[in-house]
C-alpha cells in the first residue's frame, strides 16, 4: 500500500506528535552570528571581509612565500642552469622540447617541458592550489558557502538562477571539472545549461588564479572584474533567450560547525592527488605540444594567418597563438606562456581575458561532453559569440580610454 | 562586564575604528601612503580601499551593537566587528610572516635573524592598533558564558 | 553480496556514514548537494560482507533534479537492497517523509537519527523507543562525526525487515 503525499504528511504529523517534544529553543550566539552573515546589510561587508582574507592569505602564501620566496630561486638559480648544462644534444629538437631556450635565464622564458612545464606546475600552481583548496575546504566545512548563497540569491534571481547556483560557481573557482558535475543539483535543463556555460566561460580556476597572481599581480583585479561583469551580463542575456523555466528552491542553511581537521586533510589530499594525476601531466604534455608546433613552424604560420584577427580585432600580438593553443590543455600554462611575450600592460590584460573566456580546458570539455552533447554544442555557440563580442569589447574599451 | 561599561568601551572603540576606516579610504583616494610615527596607512587599493571599507563596517557594527548591548543579537554584532578586525589584522600579520621567512632574491635560502625580526618592526597599519582593543570582546564573551 | 543503500535528505551526513563504514574517501561538506553521483564501497560485517552505496541526497522519491534522479534510480535498480535511511534528527519530519516512501515501496529500512548532537543543542527530544514501536523498524540515534551509534546501526542491519504502512498507521492510533 502506498500513500498520497497528503496522507503521508498526515501520518508524519501524528508520529511526531507522539515522539518529538520541542522544548523552548533559545537563540544561541552561533545562531545570532549566522543571521548576521545572511542579512544583506551586515552580510555583504562580512562577505567582503571573508573574500579579502581569502585572497590575502592566498597571494601571500602562494606568491610571496612559496613561489617568490623559494621556488623561483630553486628553479631559476639552480635547476635551470643545471639542466641546461647537463641535458644532452644542445641545439637539437629534443633539447628544444624538453629544456627549451638554452640561453634563457628564467623558467618562464625557457619554454621547455622540464623547465617551464615543471616550474609552472610545481613552483607556481601547486602552492596556489594547496592553499586555495585548504581555505575552500575550511569554508565548506564551517558552513559559510550556503550563507554566501543566500546572500547572493537576490542578484542571482535577476539572472534566472536561484542562489544555489553560487555553489557550482564557487566550486569552479577551485576547478571547473567538479563544478560541472555539481550543476546537477539545479532543477531544470535551462538552469543547468546556463550555469555550465557561464562557469566554463567566465570562472577562472584556482590554478589559473595562482599563475595570474604571479605574473600580473597589479592587473588581476581588472581581469577578475571584467570576468565577473561578463558572468552577470551573459547570465542575464542567456536567461532571457534560453527557453524553459527557472524555478526557485528554498535554500537550506545548515548550522555553523567546527571544521573537522580529519575531513579537511582528507579532502586536501584527494584534491591534490587529482592535481598530480591529471593536471601535472597535462601541463607537461601541453608544453611539449606547443614546442612541437613551434618547431614544425605551425605556430609561425598560424600567427601569420591569424594576426589580422588577433591584432585587428583583439589588439593583441600574433605570437599569442602559442599560448592560445596551450589554453586548450591548461589555462595556467597558457597564462605563463603569455608572460614571456613582449606586449603592453593592456594587451596583457586583454590576452589573459581571452585565455580565460576561450575554450574550456580539455578536462572541463570532457565533463561538459559527459553531461550531454547538445548542451555542449549550445555552450560552444555561446562561447564563440562571447569570445568575439566580449573579447573584442575590451579592446574597444582600451581604444576609447586611449591606452592602446 | 556590566552593560554600562561595555557600552562606553565599545562606543569609543567603534568611533575610533570608524575614524581609522575613513582615514584609510581618504588615503587610498589621495594615492600616497600616509605615515605618522609608528602608524602607516597604505594607499594600496586592496589594503587601503577594500580594507578601509571593512574597517568602516567594523566600526559601524560596534556602534550599532550599543543599544541593549547584552542582548544576544546586539552582542553578536560587536563580536562580528571584532572578527572583522581579526581577519584584517590576522592577514596583515600573515603577510609579514610570509615575507620574513625567505632570504630575498639574491640572498641565502632563509632570512637572517635580524632580517626576520625587522619584518615585524613598526610602522603598523591601523588594524594592528585596533587588534588588542578588539580582543576585549573575548573577555565580555567569557563573562556572558558564566552568567 | 548484500547491498545497502545510504539514503536521506541532502546534508544529513550520509557521506560521513559512508566513509566511516567503508573506510572510503568521498567528499563531505557542510552544504546540501555535495554528493551528486553514487559511490560504491565495501564493509566487513561480523558474519557477512556488504556492498554499501552512498547515494545523493533527496527529499522525496519524485526527483526534482538530476542528483535526485540518480538516487531514485539507484533505489529502483537495487530491488533486493536494504536501506539505511539517514535522517537529521533536528528536522525529523522531512526525513520521515522520505523514510516512509522507502518503507512503502517494501524495502527493509534501518533508521539512523543522525545529528543527534544538533537536536540536543536545539532542545529537541525524541522518544526512540516509541518511534521504534510505531515504525516497527530499528531506529538508532547517531552522531556520524564522532561515530556514536555506528555499532548499533551495523548490528541492526540483521533485524531490518519490510513493514507495511497500514500497520504503522494502526500503531500510531494505539500508542499513547
Ligand atoms: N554536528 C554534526 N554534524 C554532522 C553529523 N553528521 C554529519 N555532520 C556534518 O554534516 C555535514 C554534511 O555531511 P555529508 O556527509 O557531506 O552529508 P550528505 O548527507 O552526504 O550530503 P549530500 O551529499 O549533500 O546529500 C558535514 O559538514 C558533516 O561534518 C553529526 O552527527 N553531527
Ligand atoms: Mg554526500
Amino acid at each position: 500500500m502506498t500513500l498520497t503525499a497528503d496522507e503521508r504528511w498526515d501520518l508524519i504529523e501524528k508520529i511526531s506528535n507522539k515522539v518529538v517534544t520541542f522544548s523552548k529553543f533559545k537563540h544561541t550566539l552561533k545562531d545570532a552570528l549566522g543571521e548576521l552573515t545572511v542579512k544583506p546589510l551586515t552580510g555583504i561587508p562580512i562577505a567582503i571581509a571573508v573574500l579579502y582574507g581569502f585572497w590575502s592569505v592566498f597571494s601571500s602564501f602562494a606568491g610571496t612565500l612559496c613561489t617568490d620566496g623559494f621556488f623561483v630561486k630553486l628553479f631559476d638559480g639552480h635547476f635551470l642552469p643545471w639542466i641546461q648544462s647537463v641535458f644532452p644534444g644542445k641545439g637539437g629538437w629534443f633539447y628544444y622540447i624538453f629544456v627549451g631556450d638554452p640561453a634563457a635565464d628564467n623558467c618562464f622564458e625557457a619554454f621547455g617541458v622540464l623547465t617551464s612545464g615543471l616550474f609552472v606546475a610545481i613552483g607556481v600552481v601547486l602552492p596556489a592550489i594547496f592553499i586555495f583548496y585548504l581555505m575552500m575546504a575550511l569554508l565548506e566545512d564551517v558552513g559559510y558557502m550556503p550563507r554566501l548563497a543566500v546572500l547572493i540569491d537576490t542578484i542571482f534571481h535577476k539572472i534566472g538562477l536561484h542562489g544555489y547556483a553560487i555553489v557550482p560557481s564557487i566550486l569552479a573557482l577551485g576547478c571547473n571539472v567538479p563544478a560541472v558535475t555539481a550543476t546537477r543539483i539545479l532543477e531544470t535543463k535551462k538552469q543547468r545549461f546556463i550555469m555550465m556555460t557561464l562557469l566554463a566561460i567566465f570562472i577562472p580556476c584556482g590554478a589559473q588564479l595562482g599563475i595570474m597572481q604571479e605574473v600580473i599581480p597589479e592587473s588581476i583585479g581588472i581581469v577578475l572584474l571584467y570576468l565577473i561583469f561578463g558572468y552577470f551580463l551573459f547570465g542575464f542575456i542567456l536567461n532571457k533567450i534560453t527557453p524553459g523555466k527557472s524555478p526557485e528552491i528554498l535554500i537550506d542553511v545548515p548550522p555553523y560547525q567546527k571544521p573537522l581537521w580529519n575531513n579537511i586533510s582528507r579532502k586536501l589530499r584527494m584534491r591534490l592527488g587529482g592535481f598530480f594525476k591529471i593536471a601535472v601531466p597535462f601541463v607537461l604534455f601541453g608544453c611539449a605540444i606547443v614546442n612541437i608546433l613551434y618547431l614544425s613552424g605551425t605556430i609561425d604560420w598560424l600567427a601569420r594567418v591569424l594576426t589580422p584577427l588577433l591584432t585587428g580585432w583583439f589588439g593583441v600580438p600574433g605570437e599569442t597563438v602559442g599560448p592560445l593553443i596551450a589554453a586548450f590543455l591548461r589555462k595556467d600554462l597558457a597564462v605563463a606562456q603569455l608572460s614571456a611575450i613582449e606586449m603592453s600592460k593592456y594587451q596583457m590584460i586583454t590576452s589573459v581575458v581571452l585565455v580565460s573566456i576561450y575554450f574550456p580546458c580539455v578536462a572541463t570539455f570532457v565533463m561538459l561532453l559527459k553531461e550531454g552533447w547538445k548542451n555542449l554544442l549550445g555552450s560552444l555557440a555561446v562561447l564563440v559569440t562571447v569570445i568575439f563580442l566580449y573579447g573584442g569589447l575590451i579592446n574597444v574599451i582600451w581604444k576609447l580610454l586611449g591606452v592602446q | 562586564m556590566n552593560e554600562k561599561i561595555g557600552r562606553i568601551y565599545f562606543g569609543v572603540l567603534g568611533i575610533i575604528t570608524l575614524i581609522f576606516g575613513i582615514t584609510d579610504l581618504i588615503v587610498t583616494i589621495g594615492g600616497n601612503d600616509f605615515s605618522w610615527g609608528i602608524l602607516e596607512i597604505s594607499s594600496d587599493m586592496f589594503r587601503g580601499g577594500w580594507g578601509g571599507l571593512i574597517v568602516i563596517s567594523a566600526g559601524l557594527f560596534y556602534l550599532s551593537s550599543l543599544k541593549n548591548f547584552l542582548e544576544i543579537h546586539q552582542f553578536s554584532k560587536a563580536l562580528m566587528a571584532s572578527i572583522l578586525i581579526w581577519i584584517l589584522a590576522g592577514t596583515d600579520i600573515f603577510v609579514r610572516i610570509t615575507e620574513s621567512i625567505p632570504g630575498g632574491e639574491d640572498g641565502p635560502w632563509f632570512n637572517s635573524l635580524e632580517g626576520f625580526l625587522s619584518t615585524y618592526a613598526p610602522p603598523y597599519p591601523p588594524v594592528i592598533f585596533l587588534l588588542p582593543f578588539s580582543l576585549v570582546i573575548l573577555f565580555s564573551l567569557s563573562k556572558r558564558k558564566k552568567a | 553480496m548484500k547491498k545497502i543503500l545510504l539514503m536521506g535528505n541532502p546534508n544529513v551526513g550520509k557521506s560521513v556514514f559512508f566513509n566511516r563504514l567503508t573506510g572510503a574517501n568521498v567528499i563531505e561538506s557542510n552544504y546540501p548537494g555535495t554528493t551528486v553521483d553514487y559511490t560504491k564501497g565495501y564493509m566487513k560485517g561480523n558474519s557477512e560482507d556488504f556492498e554499501i552505496i552512498d547515494v545523493p541526497g533527496t527529499f522525496s522519491l519524485e526527483p526534482k533534479d538530476k542528483a535526485e534522479e540518480v538516487a531514485v534510480k539507484m533505489l529502483e535498480e537495487k530491488k533486493d537492497a536494504l536501506v539505511i535511511c539517514v535522517i537529521d534528527a533536528s528536522k525529523i519530519e522531512r526525513g520521515l517523509y522520505l523514510a516512509l516512501e522507502i518503507i512503502e515501496r517494501g524495502y527493509p529500512v534501518v533508521l539512523a537519527l543522525n545529528m543527534w548532537d544538533v537536536a540536543e543543542d536545539k532542545n529537541i527530544q525524541i522518544d526512540i523507543e516509541k518511534l521504534k514501536s510505531i515504525l516497527n523498524i530499528p531506529v538508532v540515534p547517531t552522531i556520524a562525526i564522532s561515530g556514536k551509534g555506528f555499532k548499533e546501526v551495523v548490528l541492526s542491519i540483521k533485524k531490518a525487515a519490510s513493514v507495511g504502512v497500514k500497520e504503522i498507521m494502526e500503531k500510531v492510533g494505539e500508542i499513547k
